[in-house]
């Protein structure tokens, strides 16, 4: 990390869990609550301790992460709780973010599991909804193809749970 | 890149798992954000801090741990009490501890050890609302979403815990040295403001609102800092004032209680809260000016007898303050300006009959300047102290010494100095400026006459006068001044001036025209014979003249004069009859005399009357008192002080010494006639004669209040057609108080002539109904 320099954007440096530096624009960098607090609070002084230890992200997601904050460096700081549930309500995804999405189930969850993390709202609502589209209009057997996920329910368990659910089935 | 920190070694990262193990791991770094914050942080420490929390809140094994209460409601179970309980518990204890260590230290060292303590723990408490972010963003969050009270996110909680367990413990002595302090300032000592300031901002950031953790309220604040501030700042003015009042006079302590006031309102600008400002002026303001109101009013007779403005400024502005502290005043001052103003008619009217009506409305009017320059400048030019003023000018000029007889002398007098302004013969011809300065004057002391009628009747009268005599000074200032009385009283008030004044102008027309159709129709002998004259013609309804009381033959040329331009105007306004006003026309007569071979020429200028008089010593050097009576038809009381004024002059001469213009008198013509003005002024009024005019006026007055009370009752009754008695009196006040103020007993007597008159009649009850 180096003092402002005129001519030269700040930026910072981050270590990922693999032991990789990343350097990246400050800007870009917070995107992140948390490294934005973290610069925050420790100040000019953390300059001097190298780069910044984030030991719950690997370099490849990390990247990708990045690519999105670089993406979206210049949007808005994120609103107030009441507009984001508007947001949350629909599952709409701008079309870079959708293009971004497009990776393996296990990229997908990185990436959401690093944007809880690193505490990025905006990246956490477009993984949870891409991950939603996924869902969407799916039967439930479907959807346990999709995820790969095994059927844990007796005949009875799922036969009440239809029951109880019957009301908000589309007809 | 040089790191050389002496921290000690975090711990190794706990198992997510492990409740204990991580609240280890987290105290160490909660413990020295807290207490070792000073010698910086490590990144890796914060990020580990941050870390372990994150991990022990996502860890899978949600169910189980611990003895704490399982929720089972609908949706994920989310992890984070059991740190967020270890928190509190570790606050509790710290404080604790700092609470203990205050205990050592009072005053200002108190001061500055809560202030040091209260900035060290917020800044952590930033740190560590950041490092539990996490917590706060699901566990937390979810909790409150869920309605659970007294649970904060991790910086609130901060400052609930410092409320419970450090600040109740401590307030009082904290207060107690900040009331200390600003009582050192207040005695002249120098502060360390700033450190009164950190203990509000203070207070005021432990204002939480238990319904909303995200607003925050003033109550802390107000219960332990405004509270006893507001207590503290009355019990030191109560007795500082009563201390000083007790050594010094009452102007002597205005003036401290005003820089005490100021001092207290700079203290909030400079260390407390904008909020304190109302409740501290209001608390001041008891002690330094209500609780000594008495005093303060008992001062102001004084200064006013003296005039002391600013101090009256002062005392205003003192009493302004509180509430209902000018009313007092307000009575004092309007009896004293009545009483300056009759002290000051007192004082002019020893005069008498003679009072010289400049003198009379100077009078009035200083008096009236002085307290209006008062209520301006001391009083702030308020409008109940205006009204006050008003009141009181409104007594004294209706009822003083002059006005004793009847409170038409006002009127009179006023109207009568307005005529002297507007005559030509002001000797000195006033600038345009101060004429108007003058007449905004005489409307100042016409806004608080009474009789509006009256001062109406004067004037028209002295308008006619200068009108007709082309004595008006100056055309601008004759219609400025008409204007201003319409604005005051209305159209109608001013009707007739106005159309005496048309009358003037369209004379002025009819005059030139008069003259052409002259050369046009005479031949050159009979031009040159024809006397040069000009003439006025006076709407009947509009002029309050009258036609002459005396019959009058005038000389044979003034009739084949008028008789000349009597056609010219029947030609011009057939069917109107023109009525010669003798008694107002004059005329230059030239009289030349031949003295042991010199030659010289007098113009006199005489009224008719005495025109006629003097025209017959053309025929004969002698006339006989008789022959004039026979000659002009004059009556006594007309002929004989024409004559005296010609006798004084020494144009003619009686046949005795001091013979008296009567029957069996003989006037010579004086041929060694000899002035030193070559223009002789004879046409001079007759001091009896204004008398009676005056007299005249009055008297009119009377009978015109009785028709216009009449009338006014008709109009009031058309309009409502039945009216009980008592209503129908007052509302006639009401109409008529702006011309005069009448008397219920003349009402009612009107209404009894229009009884009578069969215009009213009475109904049942109390009530008159109108007739058509």
């Amino acid at each position: 990390m180096a003092a402002a320099d005129s001519t030269e954007k700040p930026f910072v440096l981050i270590e990922t869990s693999d032991g990789i530096e990343i350097r990246v624009d400050r800007e870009v960098a917070e995107r992140s609550v948390l490294i934005k607090n973290l610069l925050e609070d420790l100040g000019p002084e953390a300059a001097e301790q190298g780069a910044i230890p984030i030991p719950n992200v690997n370099e490849a997601v990390m990247r990708k992460v990045l690519e999105w904050c670089e993406q979206h460096k210049k949007d808005p700081p994120a609103a107030a709780d009441d507009d984001a549930d508007n947001r949350k309500k629909t599952t709409d995804i701008d079309e870079w973010d959708q293009k971004f999405m497009q990776v393996d189930q296990e990229m997908l969850f990185e990436i959401i599991l690093a944007a809880n993390y690193l505490d990025i709202k905006a990246l956490l609502d477009v993984g949870c909804k891409t991950v939603a589209n996924m869902i969407k209009g799916k039967s439930p057997d479907e959807i346990r193809k999709t995820f790969n996920i095994q059927n844990d329910f007796t005949p009875e368990e799922e036969d009440q749970i239809r029951r109880e659910n019957e009301w908000a089935e589309d007809r | 890149m040089t790191t050389s920190r002496h921290q000690g070694t975090m711990p190794p990262m706990p198992n997510k798992d492990d409740v204990d193990g991580t609240w280890n791991f987290l105290e160490t770094g909660v413990s020295r954000i807290m207490e070792n914050l000073r010698e910086g942080m490590e990144m890796k420490t914060y990020m580990g801090l941050y870390t372990a929390i994150h991990n022990f809140c996502t860890a899978q094994k949600a169910v189980g741990t611990g003895g704490f209460n399982n929720n089972t409601r609908g949706g994920a179970h989310l992890l984070g009490e059991d740190l967020y309980n270890h928190l509190i518990e570790y606050l509790k204890a710290h404080l604790g501890g700092v609470q203990q260590a205050s205990k050592a230290h009072v005053d200002e060292a108190l001061l500055a050890f809560y202030i040091k303590e209260w900035n060290r723990y917020t800044t952590a408490g930033t740190y560590n609302n950041h490092l539990f972010r996490y917590l706060n963003r699901h566990w937390v969050k979810r909790e409150m979403d869920e309605g659970k009270k007294n649970i904060y996110d991790i910086y609130t909680l901060h400052l609930v815990r410092w409320k419970e367990d450090m600040f109740l413990g401590t307030q009082k002595s904290v207060m107690a040295s900040v009331l200390k302090l600003v009582e050192k300032e207040r005695n002249g000592e120098t502060i360390e403001r700033s450190q009164i300031k950190s203990v509000v901002d203070s207070f005021v950031s432990l204002g939480l609102d238990e319904s909303d953790s995200n607003k925050s309220t003033l109550d802390v604040y107000k219960e332990y800092f405004e509270k006893p501030f507001l207590e503290a700042t009355a019990a030191y003015y109560q007795k500082e004032s009563k201390e000083f009042l007790a050594e010094n006079s009452v102007v002597e302590y205005m003036k401290k209680a005003e820089i005490r006031l100021d001092e207290e309102k700079e203290r909030v600008g400079l260390y407390l809260l904008n909020e304190i400002m109302t409740p501290l002026m209001r608390t001041s303001e008891k002690v330094l000016i209500a609780d000594h109101s008495l005093a303060l009013r008992e001062e102001f007779q004084i200064l006013l007898d003296n005039d002391r403005q600013d101090d009256l400024a002062r005392m205003y502005k003192l009493l302004a303050r509180i509430p209902e502290g000018l009313d007092p005043l307000r009575g004092r001052f309007e009896n004293h300006v009545r009483k300056k103003g009759l002290a000051a008619v007192d004082r002019v009217s020893q005069d008498g009959e003679n009072l010289e009506p400049a003198v009379y409305v100077a009078a009035l009017l200083e008096v009236h300047t002085q307290y209006q320059d008062l209520v301006n400048k001391a009083f702030n030019g308020e409008s109940e102290f205006v009204r006050s003023l008003d009141n009181a000018c409104r007594e004294f000029v209706n009822r003083n010494r002059v006005c004793k007889t009847g409170s038409t002398k006002s009127p009179e007098l006023l109207a009568k100095y307005t005529d002297g302004l507007l005559k030509r013969s002001n000797a000195k011809m006033t600038e345009e400026d101060d004429m108007e300065n003058l007449l905004t004057q005489i409307m100042t002391v016409f806004k608080y006459i009474e009789d509006k009628d009256v001062f109406q009747k004067f004037y028209s009268r002295m308008l006619a006068k200068r009108l007709v005599q082309t004595s008006s000074a100056s055309d601008d200032a004759e219609t400025s001044m008409i204007s201003k009385l319409k604005e005051a009283c209305g159209f109608e008030y001013t009707n007739k001036l106005q159309r005496m004044f048309q009358d003037m102008q369209i004379s002025k027309d009819l005059n030139s025209s008069y003259k052409d159709w002259q050369m046009k129709l005479l031949g050159e002998e009979d031009r040159k014979l024809a006397v040069d004259a000009t003439y006025s013609i006076l709407g009947t309804g509009f002029w309050p003249l009258t036609a002459p009381t005396t019959p009058f033959a005038p000389p044979q040329t003034i009739v084949k004069t008028y008789e000349r331009f009597a056609k010219f105007y029947s030609n011009k306004h057939s069917g109107r009859k023109l009525t010669w006003l003798w008694q107002l026309c004059k005329g230059d007569v030239r009289a030349t005399y031949n003295t042991g071979g010199k030659k010289a020429t007098y113009m006199f200028q005489v009224s008719t009357y005495q025109m006629a008089i003097l025209l017959l010593f053309n025929d004969s050097d002698t006339v006989t008192y008789e022959e004039m009576e026979q000659a002009t038809k004059l009556q006594k009381e007309t002929l004989k002080p024409s004559i005296d004024i010609m006798v004084k002059a020494k144009v003619i001469l009686p046949s005795q010494d001091n013979a008296k213009a009567e029957p069996g008198t003989t006037y010579t013509f004086n041929p060694g006639f000899k002035n030193k003005k070559l223009k002789i002024n004879l046409n001079l009024a007759i001091k009896a004669e204004q008398k009676q005019e005056s007299e005249d006026t009055h008297k009119t007055i009377e009978e015109d209040r009785k028709l216009l009370m009449q009338s006014a009752i008709v109009r009031i009754m058309k309009s409502r057609k039945k009216m009980k008695h008592q209503m129908l009196v007052s509302e006639t006040i009401q109409q008529i108080k702006s011309r005069f103020s009448p008397k219920v007993q003349d009402i009612k007597k009107c209404i009894d002539i229009l009884l009578e008159k069969e215009y009213l009649e009475r109904l049942e009850g109390d009530e008159l109904g109108y007739l058509a």
